[in-house]
């Protein structure tokens, strides 16, 4: 077998249309695992795109295509690779093919041939041609032959993409249940199909090169009912030379005529399909009223005559489906000679292996791809070991038996040798050949050979009863005598109304396991109520996660349309993604934190504490989650010009109130003020001045959370008790009520004049003149209050520098809602020292004149 | 090749809460019906596959939270909807009376959609206080077609969703060949185009 006739059979494995170019024998699979048996590579092309293949022979070479299975597909697309190493023990002989394709990886090793050069070429001609296409190609052609069980294709494509809240929701058709809905439709066959007996005639004739000058009558119509269907195979119609090498001859349409003279006038039968090959013609007709319940009629020929292919001697058949079953017919000429009997047997595999009935968008089927097969023609099979003249003998005597045990056909089938799975009927019929033409005698001719059954009818396929098997003697233009049997056939009929019923369920069933697969999950709660909420107190509560589906759940809280996050800022949600298996139950923790960023935009009115958040889950539904809770305001919090303007407790200050006086801080002037400063600041300042000038680590010690908190209620409330708390706690609470007022001391806009005038004091100090008035009274009372409590730098350890960039960072805040640009660590440290600078001045010069000049 | 569906719609029931938009749902995905009521936290889908005249659709929809407070957020699911289940309760005269505001909310979320009215709980004749006729008078009015249903006695809804997935089928193939004309046209006439409908 040479190269070519090795590339024939691979080329035989894949459709028409898709092109074997190049293909190597002895490649090694070396990775992922070593396999030591032999594979062979092929490239094979569809159209544009081109893909390795990698094949297992059963046999070594290759014989059919059947031999040959693919163990590996690899499409040649960008994600291709192809690197080439020679064996470093043998770098003349031996080659290292590494080919790589999306996330699969294989090493080959492969011995360096001629055809290696041409394999190379075209698989990098391959690859090049995929890098200048701009679109991927999409492999189509390709999924019928990676093969993948059920459950991947449920597990990948079932679930129903979708996007999240405020997306264009387009999800592209993913699921591929095509295969399921087949699988199921085919389980639940029995349900929507009944059968129905069909009589099948089969009739096989080698007319020895003879017109139909007699009537065929006696074979085509001799029994009490006319069948369902006629399948007529003829041998040797013309044994010219011009119809074996031009294939055309007269006589397809003398015999076929004839036929169509002959069936049983009883019924009309129209045409299924004819084919013919050189000799060998196949007509199958079918009652007129069946005809419109066969489909997929195809046909093909297959010669193994001289060479192994000439239509001399071969099979031709038909194929198509009866309503839910499919059937095929075979008319075969098998090889001549007693003697060659191995050779009829190999002209069997031959035709069942070569004969392909290539459906578009199908796996091409091969003859036993089919429920039923009918099988006729001459086989050629002899009677070997038995003397003429005894068969002729016992023939004469009716005693078939036991020259059927010299059949030589039967021996082999017996052998499995031939016709395998077939079935034949008893032979209860006179040998058909060798006649002389014209009569009913025995061969005359010197050759003297013993009369044998050549021509036969096999069948494969369940619920198919012979009812008949005979031979018509009175045919005898030819050497042979005309065979014919009865069937009666079993053909599964679709209920179209049962099958639809059965249809729509198993869609109901598949969407009931889409929808089951659709993530499930409980939530405890939706709606969280965190009650009063005050200022810097942390709130926690949790809710429950519950997945009560069948698949894991991967969940993520997801921004509503046009937020830019998906809760407020005073929320905090953990976890706010995570995944979480079948029954197993998540708990998220929910905190509310309001601090001196959202402070001042709750006492402003700007927000309030309520959120609904979106719990979304991957491939599934989504969860509002109702977050709800009353803020009470503080006097922290608020902007300086409210608090100057409170003549009374922040806590018996109305909502409405508080909002009305925020939005007309702008406005607020100072002989309509009730205060120079706010009352808190006073308060505040006012006992560390009394009680803590000498308290070591003024400022740097931190309070008591709970002391502050204690503290933010004294003020809010307006009690008469003492400042509950430490000196640190108050000094703590001070620094924060000036850290979270709406604006700083210094407005954010001033600030950049303030860090460039920073080194000159009398800037400083024009600055700070030029502030709105509560501000600049704030800021010199601090200062003034600093200067009182650094004169006792020697109890409570402070020096100038560490208060003023303390406070440097409190009057000069940075704005948060200004983009920052990403600032260096060394630009902080600078703009910080500024800052700094800045307030130092005033914690060293004596600036009494500003205060004066009020 | 193997073709799961021809067509994806995504279908959207919305209208005042406990008018029963998820029973409806579950009856015409799961063909099941539960009587206690569990109100809808959120939005949620099911898929269903129908055939219709030999084409394959497969349906996405999604119901949604009818109470007020979530009204903002839902509205963000309207996007790409080919067909709008409008709901209220036919013994609930201020459901139907809503209706008006659904149907607003629709025309600011979507372009052109197909929507159907559906007056649910149409079981007890007793309790029934938005009549027939009204309904009929209103749909008319809104070129809407109206179909009262029970999830509960499984009554109408099944021809209810028909209708709207044949309707959204319809204005499909429609601006299909819509499409082709215009294209047509610019080709061989360079008319001016026409005003598209656009299906949302």
């Amino acid at each position: 077998m040479n190269q070519e006739e090795i590339k024939s059979v691979v080329q035989e494995k894949f459709l028409s249309s898709e092109r074997v170019t190049a293909f190597l024998c002895d490649a090694k699979v070396l990775y992922p695992e070593r396999i030591m048996k032999d594979r062979l590579l092929a490239i094979v092309e569809f159209g544009d795109e081109k893909a390795v293949f990698c094949l297992f022979s059963s046999c070594y070479p290759p014989k059919s295509f059947t031999d040959l299975s693919i163990e590996i597909v690899l499409p040649i697309d960008n994600t291709f690779k192809c690197e080439i190493d020679n064996k470093p023990s043998d770098p003349e002989a031996v080659l290292y093919l590494n080919l790589q394709s999306r996330n699969s990886k294989f090493k080959f090793e492969i011995q360096m041939t001629p055809r290696v050069d041409n394999f190379v070429d075209d698989l990098f001609r391959g690859i090049d041609a995929v890098n200048k296409v701009p679109t991927q190609p999409e492999f189509v052609w390709l999924k019928k032959y990676n093969g993948k069980t059920e459950d991947d294709i449920i597990t990948q494509n079932m679930v129903v993409p979708r996007s999240g809240v405020a997306h264009t929701q387009n999800s592209a058709p993913v699921a591929l249940r095509e295969s399921l809905i087949k699988h199921k439709m085919s389980d639940k066959e029995l349900e929507y199909t009944f059968k129905k007996r069909f009589s099948i005639f089969c009739g096989t004739w080698n007319v020895n090169d003879k017109s139909p000058t007699i009537s065929l009558k006696g074979w085509l119509n001799v029994d009490k009912e006319p069948p369902d269907i006629y399948a007529v195979g003829f041998q040797e119609l013309d044994l010219s030379k011009e119809t074996f090498l031009f294939d055309q001859t007269f006589r397809e349409d003398e015999w076929y005529n004839a036929v169509l003279n002959y069936v049983d006038p009883r019924a009309k039968y129209v045409k299924v399909e004819k084919v013919r090959l050189v000799g060998m013609m196949l007509i199958v007709l079918i009652k007129a009223k069946h005809k419109s319940h066969v489909k997929n009629i195809m046909c093909d020929t297959v010669g193994t005559g001289i060479m192994g292919k000439m239509g001399n001697k071969g099979g031709v058949s038909i194929r198509f489906d009866l309503h839910s079953t499919s059937l095929c017919f075979v008319n075969s000429h098998l090889a001549a000679h007693v003697e060659e009997y191995e050779r009829r047997n190999q002209d069997f595999r031959d035709i069942c292996n070569r004969t392909r009935f290539v459906q578009p968008n199908q796996l091409p089927k091969g003859i036993a791809d089919h429920d039923h097969v009918y099988w006729l023609g001459d086989l050629n099979y002899r009677i070997t070991e038995m003397d003429p003249t005894t068969v002729k003998k016992m023939v004469a005597e009716n005693n078939f038996s036991y020259v059927l045990e010299w059949d030589q056909l039967r021996q082999q089938h017996k052998l499995h040798n031939v016709f395998s799975g077939y079935m034949e009927g008893t032979i209860m019929f006179k040998p058909t050949y060798k006649y002389d033409p014209g009569t009913d005698n025995w061969d005359s001719s010197e050759k003297n050979r013993a009369p044998a059954w050549c021509d036969r009818i096999f069948w494969r396929g369940e619920s198919i009863t012979q009812l008949a098997y005979r031979s018509h003697p009175s045919l005898n233009i030819s050497d042979h005598k005309p065979v014919s049997a009865i069937f009666s056939s079993s053909i599964k009929i679709i209920d179209e109304e049962k099958y639809r019923k059965v249809y729509e369920e198993v869609i109901k069933q598949l969407d009931k396991m889409e929808n089951e697969m659709i993530p499930q999950v409980k939530v405890d709660r939706t709606e969280i109520d965190f009650g009063t909420v005050r200022y810097l107190e942390l709130q926690v509560q949790t809710i429950t996660i519950k997945n009560i589906g069948k698949y894991p759940v991967e969940f993520e809280f997801i921004k509503k349309l046009d937020e830019t996050n998906f809760c407020k800022e005073w929320l905090i949600v953990e976890p706010y993604k995570k995944c979480i298996y079948a029954e197993e139950s998540c708990e998220i923790q929910l905190k509310v934190l309001i601090n001196k960023t959202s402070a001042c935009k709750m006492n402003a009115g700007a927000d309030k504490l309520y959120d609904i958040l979106v719990l979304h889950l991957y491939g599934g539904k989504d969860i509002f989650i109702t977050i709800n809770g009353t803020y009470q305001r503080s006097c922290f919090g608020c902007s300086i010009e409210v608090l100057v303007n409170l003549n009374m407790p922040i806590k018996e200050v109305t909502v409405g109130k508080l909002i009305e006086l925020e939005s007309k801080r702008d406005q607020c002037v100072s002989n309509q003020s009730t205060y120079s400063i706010p009352k808190e600041i006073w308060f505040l300042v006012d006992h560390i001045y009394l009680h803590g000038l000498k308290e070591p680590n003024l400022f740097e010690q931190p309070g008591f959370h709970y002391e502050i908190l204690q503290i933010r209620d004294w003020l809010d409330s307006g009690s008469v008790d003492p400042i509950p708390g430490s000196i640190h706690s108050v000094a703590e609470a001070l620094l924060l009520l000036l850290e979270s007022t709406a604006d700083p001391i210094i407005p954010y806009n001033l600030q950049s004049v303030c860090l460039r005038a920073s080194a000159n004091y009398l800037q400083c100090k024009q600055i700070i003149m030029e502030l709105p008035e509560f501000r600049k009274n704030v800021f010199l009372y601090l200062c003034e209050f600093l200067q009182e409590a650094l004169q006792h730098s020697a109890e409570n350890g402070l020096d100038a520098k560490t208060l003023s960039t303390l406070f440097g960072a409190i009057f000069l805040r940075d704005n948060p809602n200004q983009i920052q640009e990403p600032q260096s660590r060394i630009n902080k440290q600078i703009i910080d020292k500024k800052k700094a600078q800045f307030v130092y001045h005033f914690l060293v010069n004596d600036h009494s004149d500003l205060i004066f000049s009020k | 090749m193997a073709r799961e569906f021809d067509h994806l719609f995504k279908l959207l029931i919305i209208g005042d809460s406990g008018v029963g938009k998820s029973c409806l749902l579950l009856r015409f995905a799961d063909n099941t019906f539960s009587g206690s009521y569990i109100t809808t936290i959120g939005v949620d889908f099911k898929i269903r596959t129908l055939e219709i005249n030999g084409e394959r659709v497969k349906l996405q929809i999604w119901d949604t939270a009818g109470q007020e407070r979530f009204r903002t957020i839902t509205s963000t699911y309207y996007r790409g909807t080919h067909g709008v289940i409008v709901v209220y309760d036919v013994t609930n005269g201020e459901s139907f009376a809503n209706v008006k505001r659904w149907l607003h909310e629709i025309e600011q979320n979507c372009d052109v959609v197909n929507k159907v009215l559906v007056g649910n709980k149409n079981d007890c004749p007793s309790r029934k206080v938005v009549v027939t006729e009204d309904a009929q008078r209103f749909a008319n009015q809104m070129n809407i077609p109206l179909f009262e249903t029970s999830a509960k006695e499984n009554i109408n809804v099944e021809e209810m969703f028909l209708t709207i997935t044949k309707m959204v089928l319809r204005s499909k193939l429609e601006m299909k060949e819509r499409q082709n004309v215009t294209s047509n046209d610019t080709v061989h006439l360079k008319k001016s185009h026409k005003t598209k409908k656009k299906c949302c």
